[in-house]
């Protein structure tokens, strides 16, 4: 009986531990749809730093374990589908600064920066929803220099999560979030007041008309 | 015939009693041609509510089947081929709204193009009114079992907005409301007699829908 107790107190130690010890990889998956709004007439460059291409967010919260969140690869892929669809044409630049031969091609300059990442999960909101938010730095240049953008853009989600599944609904979430910052970007890149006018002046004005 | 009385027995007892009630608001008349679709879109806010994806898969299913099935646009597809026009905090908030969304360009050809006739936006949710009871599970080395009883009381609340895409105007507006409890009772082994009051919402307002899109 007494071996018994003992075998009960240390299979219930090791289970409590495989449960909060252990580690969630979160798939983000989702499609990547073309916006539908009107191309700004001009060629840009456009850099993603390293942090921005492998992004990946971790972390440990106490009762959950830990949960890890690799979105790089969905948002590089998501980012590269958008600036073509808003644009004429787009260069991907390898360092932030082009060499002349490239910026004499080029009227812009681009730069989107992941600044933070969060998420709720049930557990934590005390929702039936597994949340998850993006911060997005979108700085822009033409090539005289001047800033034409230092906005900050924030792309929200969130899915419905079960007791299982919170993964997938984690994924969901941060796919849904990367989509809502897309669409902040698609539209209201020209409402920036430089942006208005760059765009102006490349001949917008025109094609409205 | 034993077996089927028993099961018959066993499926009324353990569901539990739904109450559904279902309003019509209709401002202009409607009619659905065979070539001509509907889409079904959930409301998304970024408040602690949202319409569950399982009762809009509900109420496609259901619309989608039976006697006179209504064509469906699937909403991820019509989502994707209107990015960024229909995501959570970028989608008109009314019939206004949505003809100055078809001023920009590509939107009302990709409508056209889809056939898509009406849309219909559903808002509301399945929540948990109340709660009660005592139930816990024991096991051990010598065996367990499941004792008390337990009780949560569901209110299924929504309702759907149809706009008409040829007129871009609000066609009209249904709403279903169920409720019902369900129990959860332990006799060593755990006996749930489940309302679904989500359902009984889902299947009603599926019924109002397909006979408002198809009476004129």
């Amino acid at each position: 009986m007494k071996n018994l107790v003992v075998f009960s107190l240390l299979a219930t130690l090791v289970f409590t531990g495989a449960l909060t010890g252990c580690t969630t990889t979160v798939s983000v998956e989702g499609s990547i749809p073309t916006p539908l709004v009107r191309k700004i007439p001009a060629n840009v460059g456009i850099y993603y730093d390293e942090t921005f291409k492998t992004f990946q967010h971790t972390e440990a919260l106490e009762a959950e374990g830990t949960w890890k969140i690799p979105l790089g690869d969905k948002n590089l892929m998501f980012f590269r589908n958008l600036m073509a669809s808003l644009f004429d044409s787009v260069i991907e630049l390898p360092n932030p600064q082009p060499g002349a031969e490239v910026a004499a091609n080029i009227d812009a300059v681009i730069i989107p920066q992941i600044e933070k990442y969060g998420f709720l999960t049930p557990g934590l909101s005390g929702l039936k929803f597994f949340s998850a938010s993006i911060h997005y730095r979108i700085t822009m240049v033409d090539m005289a220099g001047n800033e034409l953008a230092d906005w900050t853009v924030v792309g929200y989600g969130k899915s419905e999560g079960g007791a299982f599944g919170g993964d997938s609904a984690l994924g969901n979430a941060t796919m849904l979030a990367i989509r809502d910052g897309g669409a902040r970007i698609s539209i209201g890149l020209t409402d920036q007041p430089e942006v208005a006018k760059w765009v102006e002046r490349q001949g917008e004005t025109d094609n409205e008309n | 015939m034993k077996t089927k009385v028993l099961v018959l027995v066993s499926a009324f007892v353990l569901s539990g009693c739904v109450t559904a009630r279902v309003e019509e608001q209709r401002s202009s008349s409607t009619g659905i041609r065979t070539e001509e679709a509907l889409v079904i879109l959930g409301r998304a806010s970024y408040n602690d509510r949202e319409t569950e994806v399982s009762f809009t898969d509900c109420l496609a299913d259901a619309l989608s089947s039976g006697d006179a099935p209504v064509t469906l646009v699937d909403q991820d597809e019509f989502k994707d081929s209107l990015y960024p026009w229909f995501e959570p905090r970028t989608a008109p908030a009314s019939s206004d709204e949505l003809a100055d969304l078809f001023q920009q360009p590509g939107v009302a050809e990709q409508i056209q193009q889809s056939n898509i006739r009406y849309l219909a936006w559903i808002d509301g949710d399945t929540i948990t009114v109340d709660r009660g009871g005592s139930f816990s599970c024991t096991i051990s080395t010598f065996g367990g079992g499941c004792f008390g009883m337990t009780y949560w009381e569901e209110d299924a609340s929504y309702e759907a907005s149809i706009w008409d895409l040829e007129s871009l105007t609000t066609a009209g507006a249904i709403s279903a409301d169920a409720n019902g409890t369900s129990y959860l009772a332990g006799l060593v082994v755990p006996v749930p007699i489940l309302a679904r009051p989500g359902n009984a919402a889902c299947k009603a307002l599926a019924t109002q829908l397909r006979s408002f899109l198809t009476d004129a």
